[in-house]
């Protein structure tokens, strides 16, 4: 029963983050076929940003986590203009925004070490949004409130998401250029608007899914990567651009991992992971719930 | 310069290297149904991809209601009225009949009016109001091909482009897509319609131009098509 208990509660917590890290890279991919290589980076700027309007600002906590998603938001629509803007019209997009963006993604981290050695002298740093360890008892587990946070703010950003995909007229172009991105420039949809918009939603995704792994750890420069390395091992077991898909796939993902850490050990989570997703492809190349065939136009 | 709605002057067009289109030009005028008939891949298509703005013209001038649209976005030239149905539908397949007609009303002017503009297509168009919540990868060839026009009716533009409305249809299905063509022009539409097969259009385009790689060979009217047989075995194959 403890076990039981125990993988539910770190199980969900990392659904919830690679939920989030996913469900961006799934959008901005359904959308134009860009894998964003500096998904990463962004989450940990999404931990900085928090850290900046509490520790430099001294601005109420609260409102922490919306500012690092304004300013995620913001980091994406640059993305955009600094990357895609100038390649999606060229042969090879899907490669060569892998590879700009890769670039970028090493850019803005180098750039963030030398502000941050400017900013804060010291390295790593304590995520002011987290509650520490503060905690009630299921059975013998404490259960700390930073992680009911944590499930409660995924399951209100993901049906928010879901809210606006599917009952307003923007959610609903969106999605209409994931299925057929002709169509929906031959309705009048501004593609381009729709771009910058799903790149702006990620990158806000992703930086409060950085704020929540940082609150966990510290926040540290380097963290994001990992996280992104998981979110995209998510969104290809799920069959890439499956919105609804990846959300299972991390729930996942996130049980095999505290299944495996704590009843196995830590160290073996990921490889745990790692042959999860071999085995899921031998089986389905395309993914869990992709399409049976890989199109490309 | 013409007067007419539409006007295409000396298009050139090609996709990476290989010339699709060498030079074409024609008019379509206000409130008349205008044919590009050949057989398959002459460059129909691309015709009307070209006009839509999916494909950028490499040379020549497309006309609308007296300005340049060749070079615009394809969502820009939707917006100043010009509206096309294309091949195999292109429809939204993981969205319901009724969300495939809500994105027809996109645009801001068609949007205002879609409540009452989607009873109108239900009443021409019955199926799809029994489908309405069916997602559109679920309806059949001809419900899909009605949704298509459908969904581009609801655009509101003032010129509609159809391409090769009856094709991988059943005979029956074709005399259902085609009584609603008939319908649209009676309602005084400007139509620009694409067809490989001459019989179903031949009493009622007022022009008829015979695409043959990439350009214009023969044009005229119906009659004068069906009292050319050298014309019609040449490049219909009798």
């Amino acid at each position: 029963m403890d076990y039981f208990v125990q993988i539910l509660v770190s199980g969900f917590t990392f659904s919830a983050m690679y939920a989030l890290a996913a469900v961006g890279l799934v959008l901005v991919w359904g959308a134009f076929n860009m894998l964003n290589m500096g998904h990463g980076i962004i989450m940990t700027l999404g931990a900085y940003f928090a850290l900046m309007w509490a520790e430099l600002f001294g601005f109420p906590l609260v409102l922490a986590a919306p500012f690092a998603m304004l300013c995620g938001g913001i980091i994406g629509a640059i993305v955009y203009f600094i990357s895609a803007h100038w390649m999606i019209k060229q042969r090879d997009f899907e490669t060569t925004i892998i590879i700009a963006t890769f670039g970028l993604g090493m850019a803005m981290e180098a750039g963030l070490l030398k502000l941050l050695r400017e900013l804060f002298h010291t390295s790593p740093y304590a995520q002011p949004l987290s509650m520490g360890a503060d905690s009630f008892l299921v059975a013998t587990v404490p259960v700390s409130y930073q992680r009911i946070i944590i499930w409660g703010s995924a399951l209100f950003l993901i049906l928010l998401l879901g809210l606006f995909l599917r009952g307003t007229k923007f959610g609903r172009a969106i999605r209409a250029v994931a299925q057929d991105r002709d169509a929906a420039r031959l309705m009048g949809v501004q593609v381009r608007n729709v771009y910058i918009t799903v790149l702006a939603l990620a990158s806000a995704l992703a930086g409060v899914s950085g704020i929540m792994l940082s609150s966990f750890k510290e926040i540290h420069p380097l963290m994001g990567g990992a996280l992104m390395l998981k979110a995209f091992i998510v969104i290809v077991l799920a069959g890439l651009g499956n919105l609804t898909g990846s959300l299972y796939a991390a729930l996942l993902i996130g049980m095999v991992e505290a299944t495996v850490k704590v009843l196995i050990a830590d160290k073996y989570g990921f490889t745990a992971i790692l042959i999860l997703v071999i085995l899921a492809l031998i089986w389905k190349p395309a993914g869990i719930f992709g399409r049976s065939t890989v199109a490309r136009q | 310069m013409s007067d007419a709605l539409l006007s295409i002057q000396g298009v050139f067009a090609g996709y990476e290297g290989q010339s699709v289109l060498n030079d074409i030009s024609f008019d379509v005028p206000e409130g008349s149904l205008i044919t590009l008939l050949g057989p398959n891949g002459h460059g129909k298509t691309t015709v009307l991809r070209c006009i839509s703005g999916l494909v950028k013209p490499t040379k020549g001038l497309i006309q609308f209601d007296g300005k340049r649209i060749d070079g615009l976005d394809a969502e820009r030239i939707v917006a100043r009225g010009v509206v096309m149905i294309p091949q195999g539908d292109m429809l939204f397949p993981e969205m319901s009949v009724y969300d495939n007609l809500r994105m027809g009303a996109y645009l801001k002017h068609a949007n205002a009016a879609f409540e009452q503009k989607v009873e109108e297509i239900y009443t021409l168009l019955p199926r799809l109001k029994e489908r309405t919540s069916q997602m559109a990868r679920t309806l059949s060839g001809g419900e899909r091909r009605m949704l298509a026009i459908g969904r581009g009716l609801l655009s509101g533009g003032r010129i509609l482009m159809l391409d090769e409305p009856s094709l991988g249809l059943a005979p029956i299905v074709i005399d259902q897509i085609y009584e609603i063509i008939i319908d649209l022009k009676a309602q005084g539409r400007t139509i620009l319609l694409v067809e490989e097969n001459a019989s179903r259009i031949i009493d009622l385009a007022e022009r008829i131009h015979l695409v043959d790689t990439g350009t214009i060979v023969w044009d005229g009217g119906g009659k004068e098509l069906q009292s050319n047989p050298q014309v019609l075995e040449t490049y219909l194959g009798g």
